[in-house]
């Protein structure tokens, strides 16, 4: 699928700032096998007075802005063209949960795709009793990794009501777990703190998702916002394999990645420090546009 | 009386046959003054006669002397914990630990060693990843370790090291080798304290210290200054002591070494990144820093790519390493080092990479994330302490996060279980015992477990360590060293040499004299001082009007005299509260001063640091005992006299430069707003009797209003006097003057021939305020006089401060 996507992130500030240090996480990656951004940019209102590209530890491209003059507002823009293609779904090659320790220490590596960066405490998502006893209720004798992964996506699926009101950026997958309530980021965070807690290698996924309409109905232009799921590790042979327990689908050619991470905080599409004595209000608009 | 003396005589007769005078060390533990036989060891033969010799009120003079040079200097390390976090004073053990020079020097080859291993394996962990690939690092204490700072990967320093200073905490064994229990590589601190141990130690033992040949400090410390200068890219680079402030515990320290060593110290929000490089805040406009010796912690450097919720980094700082424009030691990320976990592992790294043993062995160490190593630690638990394998601090000094494997056994705890469960999280480390050494404890010589901290610097000729260091000292006679725990006490170390030593000082030789103006002020310092200025002017301000209050109050007929409810109105507006004699906003008011002060603790003498405690400690004591009237006015007097004390060490003291510059313009702004106020609420003529008299008493004009003018108190004449007269320090025209003169020297007075806005205000307010005459004075003038004092000190904000 070819799709051109639109993003606008929006921030108004009740007291005007002085300046500010961001960085953003908003432009789809090239991954191969997975999806390729054929052109991509992102633009600033006002215009930031530096700006450096980089890519950072987990390969994201990240955009570092920064502004020395007096704003009372800040738009960035992201247009990109991404070719997506669907993850590879093979016969489940996974291997039993007791069999997954020994293929993870046999793994010496340390780079950005090891699973070892994924199995620990990360510094969103610490340890939570409650949700290892309920991910070890779901996890039954004999199954593979990932029949446990897709029964933990099923089973936050059915126990979790979506909700927009109900938790915000800040909430932490306990209280999202208590409240069984939230968005794509707790239901994200819920899940990949369950299949840490039986010691499969878990990770945070930021990105686009393309609603499909109803039939005979318009696309909903602009109803959508940044999306987010789960990845994780199926061992040597069955690799990464990336679900979505908001939809309970696993992540398809309707998932456009940006980012990869352990939890929200490595892949937040905009982290910013600034001096500022007030409040202030943000919007977010998205556009995924399939083209031809 | 005469009989205990007897009594003492007949001890010390009986201990004058024994060389040691009746010290024993324990049975089976390694002594450092007595060898295994028994005999004392020649380095400290001196030392120990001669302490022989000396009766006990000599003993006591000579350790007074020592804790009397910590307290003057101020020398204090902050306490957490109990009810409020206090400044302790700290806790010196008088009798130095003395080593042979040839035995240290066997100790710093083998941490030399160590060092240069260390640098090795960071350099892997945020390079290549060789030690993960081929076996010899478990890659979950890599990637699972919080130490591990992703953002840190591939960055290669400027200089090409990762480490610049280390320390090391090590022991003595029962057989007398060295162990190391654990490494510091984050932001090691102490090496200021071991300082400060060696000039109190020397105070109190300065004959024995000229006598016996000890290798001097100084010429660490200088081999480590001139190489951080090296560091510098550029010529105009400053050296910093980044410190995370003064809450920190040791920000005494902080402090201190960077006097010491004469970089600047800064914090966080002094530092702003432009353009890939990373510059200082201050009074005359962004300076580029090239070397920061960090002493906060890693992740709290940058709130945008590490720890988010660090209210004390630079935002932008990780950007500034990308772009290899900063020098930062020990680089970002070191404190994965100091991982209890890695020491199971540096034996066979040391010989992967050194091909050689560690000449320094680390103790004994099982990680749990391995099946062997669990079974070796479960099968031997009762040699065992049990810990975390992620922790950074040694398992004796982790707030009692490990335990002691007999204690499990005790519990009745499967071990092997809990070790199973718990797996890659915990490590087993040999249970080890330390050496004693003699301290003094209740008028003798005890045996006192020690270990030792070490510090290594890397020069420009490789790695130096410390001669010297200090000691830990045990407070009790355990000496496993998992009851090392914080309550003892700290002593010098002492490396003796046969020979006479190399004797160092890091003042510059006379014939490289030069005279350096001291660098430029951070807007933070500068801000400090302007306010606390302020808050002293303030403070004697508010201390003068409530003196001359109570003082009539005391003696008036009537307590509702119009005076009295007068000024109480006027004080009431200020927020001070006549019914309290020691009003609390008066004590907040200090407090704010002794913060304010507290923050640039490195920009004035102890001296005016224990004045200024003493003010706020004797204002809370009167808050609570002092009584209206007489008392009151008593009371006052003293604390004026104690503020006077604090001003005048600081106007003694204090080099005229551009951080005095700002202290000054914050009292005069203060005080001329002081004067104005009273002037305009008091000098009107429906003023209440005796309202005069009492603005001269509080203006300090008394004298000089009798000498100057042949008539009563009246108007016009306390206007001239405390209004307009250029001569008297504490008219409002005086102030101006005053800060006129200040204003001028500082830096950016004229931007490109021009005035700067603070400038030219302060012209505009001097020249009109030099044109009145009394009769001009009004109320309404009086109060655009205030709103132009404050907006004064608004403009020299944005101006200097932002």
């Amino acid at each position: 699928m070819l799709y051109d996507i639109n993003l606008k992130i929006t921030y108004g500030y009740e007291v005007p700032i002085a300046g500010g240090r961001h960085l953003v996480r908003v432009l789809p990656a090239s991954i191969p096998g997975r999806q390729r951004l054929v052109v991509g940019s992102i633009g600033c209102q006002p215009t930031p007075g530096e700006r450096v590209e980089s890519v950072d530890f987990f390969a994201n491209p990240t955009t570092s802005i920064l502004f020395r003059s007096v704003h009372d507002s800040l738009a960035i823009r992201m247009q990109a063209r991404v070719q997506v293609d669907a993850q590879a779904l093979t016969a489940d090659l996974t291997p039993p949960l007791a069999g997954l320790p020994s293929q993870l220490a046999a793994c010496w590596s340390v780079d950005a795709e090891s699973p070892h960066h994924f199995v620990g405490p990360s510094p969103l998502l610490p340890d939570a009793p409650e949700i290892a006893a309920y991910a070890h209720a779901i996890a039954g004798e004999g199954m593979t990794v990932r029949q446990i992964g897709t029964a933990i996506c099923e089973r936050v699926h059915r126990d979790f009501i979506y909700d927009t009101e109900a938790t915000t950026v800040n909430t932490t997958a306990a209280e999202a777990f208590k409240l069984k309530r939230g968005v794509c980021q707790d239901f994200a965070h819920v899940m990949i703190v369950a299949l840490r807690s039986l010691g499969i290698p878990a990770g945070y996924v930021s990105g686009f998702l393309r609603t499909l309409p109803p039939p005979g109905k318009e696309r909903l232009e602009g109803a959508d916002a940044m999306h987010a799921w789960v990845r994780f590790w199926c061992g040597t042979a069955g690799g990464w394999m990336e679900l979505d327990p908001t939809n309970n689908i696993p992540a398809s050619t309707d998932h456009i990645v940006v980012g990869h991470g352990r939890d929200y905080g490595d892949v937040a599409p905009v982290i910013g420090v600034l001096k500022s004595y007030g409040s202030h209000t943000t919007e977010q608009a998205v556009d995924v546009i399939p083209v031809g | 009386m005469a009989k205990k003396q007897t009594a003492q005589a007949e001890e010390k007769d009986r201990l004058d046959g024994d060389p040691a005078f009746g010290y024993r060390a324990l049975p089976g533990i390694a002594d450092e003054m007595l060898d295994p036989d028994g005999n004392v060891r020649p380095v400290w033969q001196r030392l120990l006669s001669a302490l022989g010799r000396m009766d006990e009120t000599d003993l006591a003079n000579r350790f007074a002397r020592a804790d009397r040079y910590l307290r003057d200097a101020g020398v204090f390390y902050r306490a957490y914990g109990g009810r409020e976090n206090s400044e302790r004073s700290w806790p010196l053990s008088h009798i130095p630990v003395l080593i042979d020079e040839a035995e240290w020097a066997v100790v710093s080859q083998g941490l030399i060693q160590r060092a240069e291993l260390l640098e090795r394996v960071v350099a892997d962990i945020y390079g290549e990843n060789r030690l993960v690939q081929e076996g010899l690092l478990p890659p979950a204490l890599v990637a699972s370790n919080p130490e591990f700072l992703r953002p840190l990967v591939g960055v290669k320093p400027a200089d090409g090291h990762f480490l610049h200073f280390c320390s090391f905490e090590i022991g003595r064994g029962p057989d007398g080798n060295w162990w190391v229990l654990s490494d510091r590589t984050e932001a090691p601190s102490g090496a200021g304290f071991a300082l400060e141990n060696r000039v109190a130690t020397t105070r109190a033992f300065s004959d024995l210290y000229a006598e016996t040949h000890v290798h001097r400090l100084a010429g660490f410390f200088g081999a480590f200054r001139d190489t951080l200068q090296a560091r510098k890219q550029y010529p105009d680079d400053r050296i910093a002591v980044l410190s995370p402030g003064i809450a920190n515990e040791t920000y005494f320290e902080h402090a201190y070494i960077a006097r010491y060593l004469g970089f600047m110290l800064l914090e966080g929000e002094d530092l702003t990144v432009v353009g890939g490089r990373v510059m200082v805040r201050t009074v005359a406009g962004l300076k580029p820093v090239g070397v920061l010796w960090r002493r906060l912690d890693s992740a709290f450097a940058d709130p945008l790519e590490l720890n988010q919720s660090s209210h004390i980094g630079t935002p932008g700082i990780v950007e500034a390493l990308r772009a290899g424009s900063v020098s930062i030691v020990n680089a970002l990320g070191s404190g994965i080092l100091e991982t209890r976990a890695f020491l199971a592992f540096m034996p066979a790294i040391c010989r992967h990479f050194l091909g050689e043993e560690q000449k320094l062995p680390s103790i004994a160490t099982w990680w749990c994330g391995q099946q062997s190593e669990r079974d070796n630690v479960a099968g031997n638990v009762e040699r065992m302490v049990i810990g975390p394998a992620y922790s950074t601090r040694p398992f004796f000094d982790d707030n009692g996060q490990s335990v002691l494997g007999t204690t499990l056994c005790e519990d009745g705890t499967s071990v092997s279980e809990w070790l199973g469960t718990g797996g890659g999280k915990l490590v087993g480390q040999e249970v080890v015992t330390l050496s004693t050494t003699p301290a003094w404890v209740r008028g003798r010589l005890a045996p006192r477990p020690m270990s030792l901290r070490v510090f290594a610097a890397r020069t420009r000729d490789g790695w130096q360590i410390m001669p010297g260091g200090f000691a830990r000292i045990g407070s009790g006679d355990d000496v496993a060293a998992i009851a090392m725990k914080a309550g003892g006490t700290a002593a010098d170390v002492w490396i003796v040499s046969d020979k006479p030593v190399e004797r160092t000082t890091l003042l510059p030789a006379e014939e490289s004299f030069t005279r350096n103006m001291p660098g430029s002020l951070p807007s933070r310092a500068a801000d400090n001082l302007f306010w606390l200025g302020r808050y002293i002017e303030r403070a004697e301000g508010a201390l003068r009007i409530l003196r001359a209050w109570h003082g009539r109050f005391a003696e008036a007929a009537d307590p509702k005299m119009p005076l009295l409810k007068d000024v109480t109105d006027y004080l009431a507006a200020l927020d001070i509260n006549t019914r309290q004699p020691v009003p609390d906003s008066l004590l907040a008011n200090i407090d704010s001063a002794l913060f304010s002060a507290g923050n640039i603790r490195d920009r004035f003498s102890p001296d005016g640091w224990l004045a200024l405690n003493d003010l706020s400690r004797t204002a809370r004591k009167f808050h609570v005992t002092v009584q209206a009237g007489d008392d009151a006015t008593h009371a006052m007097t003293i604390l004026l006299r104690k503020l006077a004390g604090f001003a005048g060490l600081v106007h003694e003291n204090m080099y005229r430069f551009t951080g005095w510059r700002f202290l000054s313009i914050g009292r005069y702004i203060e005080r001329g707003l002081h004067m104005t106020r009273l002037l305009g609420h008091m000098s009107g003529p429906e003023a209440p009797d005796g309202a005069y008299d009492m603005l001269l008493e509080i203006g300090d004009s008394v004298m000089t209003h009798r000498r100057r003018y042949n008539v009563n108190t009246a108007a016009l004449t306390v206007t001239d006097l405390l209004a307009l007269d250029p001569l008297n320090p504490r008219s409002v025209l005086y102030q101006l003057n005053e800060i006129k003169t200040e204003v001028e020297l500082l830096p950016n007075a004229f931007v490109n021939g021009q005035m700067s806005p603070f400038y030219r205000e302060t012209m505009r307010l001097h020249s009109g305020l030099a044109v009145m005459t009394p009769e001009t004075m009004t109320p309404t003038v009086y109060k655009q006089l205030e709103r132009d004092l404050e907006r004064l000190s608004d403009l020299l904000a944005q101006t200097y401060l932002g």
